[in-house]
């Protein structure tokens, strides 16, 4: 039997955006949480960060003729540069970020487990890892969100109930959003609040290897 | 009896030096090496990091927030622009990797992002060639920050209940585990800059990265810079880096120079 159809990148990303409010400071992964800089409700002022020294910047340009190499965020992907845009050093941009100033970061992920514990910087079979800014956003943003595929391609759990990867970062993971649904970490459980069109609890559960609590108010995602 | 002479010929600081190759002529092996930038052919001071490919200095301690791709994959980094007209004269760290100069790196990008992506310091690292300590990018630039700033150490909440904390001490305040994490003081810290005038102030254009994070934070700061202008012309709100911090300005050259290896 196959499987149902999974969410498309731009669907997750706008599951994590549609949340986002007027002034918040938002800092995104390189991977899938860029996408989120392309889905962003074009009423609302969100200001982007990037851990280089960047703050305030507008969507991806695609267009190589009208990108600024100046203006980029990390991945070295040229960006839209707004009104009001910021530059600071690195120590600058952490102290931000550490201090707390930061509202929500979004994450990739290669494992999360019930306990909010986020794993996503080191491969199996490298000799070291690339924690990059992840310990730091993890820790300092008022809301981490990790934006993953439910599974690795060859099929393996990502949402466990133990992290068996080196943590990047502890308890720090509010909440899942993948491919198949969103989650909420929420008293050492792993909460199944809205689940992909096609996706029952049962099969989402099939691919999970944390116990889901399914809320009483599962329902399908809306956007 | 003598007196000191009151006119001078010249101006009394000039820290413009005329050539890549006199800037770094003085790193020694074993020396510990800030290397600024974000891997961006835009932020990087490849001529520096090409200068000391040249100069031969190894066994290198190299700081930097990424150990580099190396010369066959370094336009990667620019993978926004058609393969034409990427930069061809950018030189990232990977080369001083390749070169096996690199005994140490501190850094928070040790490795490819991904399997099928390996660079030439991972490849020493697997080889046993090299070390690595590896740090979140917070706590790497807040320890290069507090080398600049005199701060021997400080407490930092990231870190605690990770790999990072394995053998530091652990304490904590209002409740919350903070880490030990002490200074990177270096040799040498090498730059990327905009503009330079004779005192060494520094702008510098975009995100300003590690560039000035890392200046300041070393014995010696080497600055690489598009353009050298006169003293004044930089109005005093617009520095972002004061003169104190750098001791040599070094201007690239108007035309791209596409191979390391040419004297420079």
């Amino acid at each position: 039997m196959s499987e149902p159809e999974r969410l498309h990148p731009t669907v997750m990303a706008m599951i994590v955006t549609r949340d986002f409010r007027d002034g918040d400071v938002v800092n995104l992964g390189v991977g899938l949480p860029l996408e989120c800089a392309n889905v962003l409700p074009p009423d609302r002022e969100i200001l982007l960060h990037s851990e280089l020294g960047i703050l305030g910047f507008g969507p991806v340009i695609t267009d190589h003729t009208q990108a600024d190499p100046y203006v980029m965020m990390v991945g070295n992907l040229p960006v839209t540069a707004n009104p009001g845009m910021v530059f600071t050093s690195h120590d600058e941009s952490f102290a931000l970020i550490r201090g707390g100033h930061l509202d929500v970061t979004v994450l990739g992920g290669l494992q999360v487990d019930q306990e909010c514990n986020l794993a996503n910087t080191q491969f199996e079979g490298k000799p070291a890892g690339n924690l990059g800014g992840a310990p730091d956003l993890a820790y300092g943003a008022k809301r981490t969100i990790v934006l993953m595929h439910h599974t690795t391609n060859d099929g393996q759990f990502k949402v466990v109930e133990r992290c068996t990867l080196p943590l990047t970062a502890p308890r720090c993971v509010s909440r899942i959003v993948t491919d198949v649904g969103v989650m909420d970490i929420e008293g050492g459980a792993v909460v199944l609040k809205e689940t992909a069109p096609g996706w029952d609890p049962e099969r989402i559960q099939g691919i999970t290897g944390a116990r889901l609590v399914i809320a009483d108010d599962v329902h399908e995602v809306t956007l | 009896m003598v007196r000191p002479q009151r006119g001078r010929s010249g101006p009394l600081i000039n820290k413009i030096v005329a050539t890549f190759d006199d800037a770094v002529a003085d790193i020694a092996d074993g020396a510990t090496v800030h290397f600024g930038g974000f891997a961006s052919p835009f932020n990087s001071p490849s001529y520096l990091v090409a200068a000391v490919a040249r100069q031969g200095a190894t066994d290198l301690t190299a700081i930097s927030t990424s150990m580099g791709r190396g010369l066959a994959s370094a336009d990667q980094q620019s993978r926004w622009l058609p393969p034409e007209l990427r930069p061809r004269d950018f030189f990232d760290i990977g080369l001083l990797a390749e070169l096996g100069r690199i005994r140490k790196g501190i850094t928070s990008f040790a490795v490819g992002a991904r399997h099928d992506w390996v660079y030439p310091f991972e490849e020493r690292l697997a080889a046993g060639e090299a070390e690595v300590e590896v740090l979140g990018q917070g706590s790497l630039a807040e320890r290069i920050r507090a080398a600049r700033a005199g701060i021997a150490a400080f407490y930092t909440p990231v870190g605690p209940g990770t790999d990072v904390a394995r053998g530091k001490e652990v304490r904590d305040f209002d409740g919350v585990p903070h880490v030990l994490e002490t200074a990177l003081k270096a040799d040498f810290a090498l730059v990327r800059a905009y503009k330079a005038d004779r005192y060494g102030n520094l702008i510098f254009r975009g995100a300003r990265t590690f560039n000035e994070t890392m200046a300041g934070a070393a014995a010696v700061t080497i600055a690489e810079v598009d353009e050298v202008v006169d003293l004044g012309e930089l109005r005093p709100e617009q520095i972002h880096t004061p003169g104190v911090y750098v001791q040599r300005v070094v201007v690239r050259p108007s035309q791209p120079v596409t191979s390391w290896g040419t004297a420079l």
